[in-house]
């Protein structure tokens, strides 16, 4: 389902790569970072296009990927819902296909900007709960955890990070590595060892890969795990999430989609061809956390209790629901109308 | 005093871990007692022999001084050498016999656990385990031959994927297993019906020290209201924890987790690696024993049964170990 990266991955473990390989090593872009990806994507596919219907056919493919790839990557989706709007606007006005593409590319380039901004002023809202002498947990690998810990540091505050390996996908090693080359200390643990040091920890800061209008975190699996055992141990959870980042199709109750993979998430085929023939396993990519263990969801307008979030919904689209058309009938109504 | 090769060769194996596991260490013991009595070359008088063996049993513990299932053999066979009366002939005859009831008794432990804990076990159930137990195997294959499981989630278990072990001896047994890696725990905990959990150790209040991620797991059970089982023999029982005593847990190697090249070219961040943790009773909801099933709150009740003598001698001494050559001078 997901691609492996070596090209990114030769420069941090150019010594033990062989032996991560075995370990299960397959590491996953950040949600920010998929974002971009898909944004440069798409840039690239939208250049010379003769007519609406292949517009439309680029377009859908995209939509597909996605869907493949990081069906619960609610940023994503928004995006590609904010470009659909923009095709059904250029059918409805009769837009040349150039004034159309005109208008998708700096649609793209605004989301490029938006998205790292709005990441940046979360952390920035973030970092503000972490204070002097803190010791911090995160999981995986977010962009805009480690910006919020860059900013920390900025500040001078001296603080303390213990971060899991983070398997399926082992993105903690690359965390650990930031967090340390940023300057501060870094534990690196198992995630089986999150109990055994929750009470060594003042917070857990943990990223996301979509927030459902409930407050629910989609997030790396294990995240919720993390939170159930903070939340036993007192420890305060707090979410970076740009409201990009919330998955509006929920308010009409759609589940969020949750991808799976198997074996060749945790091993190399040379361990499975060690293991017995009939060797099954089931790799669930990321897990929800319910609301009630997270004490605060930062984001660019604030940090917020996660049950508030229709409230900042109301705050962003200026009503309450939020008029937002899925995704699915977006594509459906353009496919309809293009023919 | 002359110490048999073949004693001090099972003393060195027990120290430099070639035997390993709980129940292997407890066997190797009573066997190095049984070999020690059978080898007895000293002088013919009841004393003597008295205080050769208790030497032999201080030296066998000293090997692994955390190992809770060691001292308990030793215990087992030197309290009825010790509460017995008779000519040398006689005494050599009650450490051979004890020794041999108490492997024998250890082999069939598993076999009677399992019996046991599938009595526990719901018809058409899912049941998750963490890390390799052989009694928690025992629990979970006995209860599949009976066509109570449909299916066994088993998680990894890092750093060193025991759970692939788990995973090798269930289906060689026919019981269809799903590998999960640690972390999806939560993520499978509502499909499940029971967890069937092994030990290292259980504290005289019912606390289980087992492999790292155990408490966790029975965190996620709790808040799923999934009944959590211990499959444990009764040697498992540590008679020092009654006087306080607190269970310690290994850091092993960093090396275990990330290669050491990694660390050696990472200098700011410490990999730290405990082996154990401590899954609180109130998690648990059954501990299953060869002697029968018992809340957690009650492992006071096996240790006073099993390890009653162990119990008062450590109580008199205030200390956590039994020197059984100072026992001699009463």
């Amino acid at each position: 389902m997901y691609k492996q990266r070596p090209d990114l991955l030769e420069g941090v473990f150019s010594m033990g790569m062989e032996y991560l390989r075995k370990l299960g090593f397959n590491l996953m872009d950040t949600n920010i970072e998929y974002t971009l990806k898909i944004i440069n994507d798409a840039r690239r596919k939208f250049v010379n296009i003769p007519d609406y219907k292949a517009l439309f056919r680029f377009y859908e493919e995209i939509v597909e990927k996605v869907n493949h790839e990081r069906p619960a990557s609610a940023q994503a989706i928004n995006m590609l819902r904010d470009l659909g709007k923009i095709i059904l606007n250029g059918i409805d006005e009769n837009l040349s296909i150039k004034k159309l593409l005109e208008k998708i590319i700096s649609s793209l380039d605004l989301w490029e900007r938006r998205i790292i901004e709005e990441c940046n002023e979360a952390a920035h809202i973030a970092s503000r709960r972490l204070v002097d002498g803190d010791v911090i947990l995160t999981h995986s690998r977010s962009t805009c955890v480690l910006k919020a810990i860059e900013y920390s540091k900025k500040e001078g505050k001296r603080l303390t990070f213990y971060v899991t390996e983070s398997r399926p996908g082992m993105e903690g090693l690359v965390t650990a590595e930031k967090i340390s080359i940023i300057g501060y200390p870094v534990k690196l643990i198992v995630d089986s060892a999150v109990r055994y040091f929750m009470k060594d920890i003042d917070k857990v800061l943990v990223g996301a890969e979509a927030v459902a209008v409930n407050g629910a975190v989609v997030s790396k699996v294990g995240t919720s795990l993390i939170s159930l055992i903070a939340n036993e141990a007192r420890v305060r959870v707090f979410v970076v999430a740009s409201i990009t980042k919330f998955d509006i199709e929920t308010l009409f109750g759609e589940l969020v989609e949750l991808p799976e993979s198997d074996w060749r998430r945790l091993m190399s085929p040379d361990i499975l061809a060690s293991l017995p023939e009939n060797y099954i396993a089931r790799v669930p990519i990321f897990d929800v956390t319910p609301p009630q263990y997270i004490d605060g969801i930062a984001t660019e307008r604030g940090l917020f209790a996660p049950q508030a979030i229709p409230v900042v919904l109301k705050d962003v689209y200026g009503k309450w629901p939020p008029e937002i058309p899925e995704l699915e009938e977006l594509v459906k109504k353009i496919k309809e109308i293009l023919g | 005093m002359k110490v048999p090769d073949k004693v001090l060769e099972i003393a060195k194996a027990i120290r430099s871990m070639r035997i390993r596991g709980a129940g292997r260490i407890a066997r190797a013991a009573a066997e190095a007692l049984k070999i020690a009595a059978l080898e007895y070359s000293g002088p013919l008088d009841e004393k003597s022999f008295r205080k050769y063996m208790a030497h032999i049993a201080d030296l066998i513990i000293s090997t692994r001084p955390t190992a809770v299932s060691l001292p308990n053999a030793v215990y087992y066979v030197m309290y009825r050498l010790i509460t017995s009366h008779g000519d040398l002939n006689k005494l050599r005859e009650v450490v051979i016999n004890t020794a041999d009831r108490f492997i024998q008794e250890s082999i069939d432990a598993v076999r009677k656990i399992g019996e046991i804990g599938a009595r526990r076990i719901k018809n058409n159930s899912v049941i998750l385990t963490h890390c390799h137990s052989t009694a928690a195997v025992s629990v979970i294959t006995t209860a599949y031959r009976m066509g109570k499981v449909v299916k066994v989630y088993s998680t990894e278990t890092r750093p060193f994927f025991q759970g692939r072990i788990t995973t090798r001896y269930l289906l060689e047994a026919g019981v269809p297993v799903v590998q999960i890696p640690d972390s999806a725990v939560r993520y499978v905990m509502h499909e499940v019906d029971h967890v069937v959990v092994g030990a290292d150790t259980i504290a005289s209040n019912g606390a289980i020290v087992n492999k790292i991620g155990t408490s966790q797991v029975a965190l996620a059970a709790h808040e799923a209201r999934v009944r959590v089982f211990v499959a444990a023999e009764t040697y498992k029982f540590s008679p020092s924890t009654v006087i306080g005593e607190l269970v310690p847990i290994e850091m092993r190697p960093p090396e275990e987790i990330v290669p050491r090249e990694w660390i050696e070219s990472h200098p700011g961040i410490e990999v730290l690696n405990p082996a154990f943790d401590v899954t609180p009773p109130e998690y648990i909801d059954a501990i299953i024993t060869e002697i029968g099933v018992i809340p957690p709150q009650a492992a006071i009740l096996v240790l006073m049964d099993r390890m009653g003598w162990a119990l008062s001698k450590l109580k008199q001494g205030e200390i956590g170990k039994i020197f059984f050559e100072e026992t001699l001078e009463e």
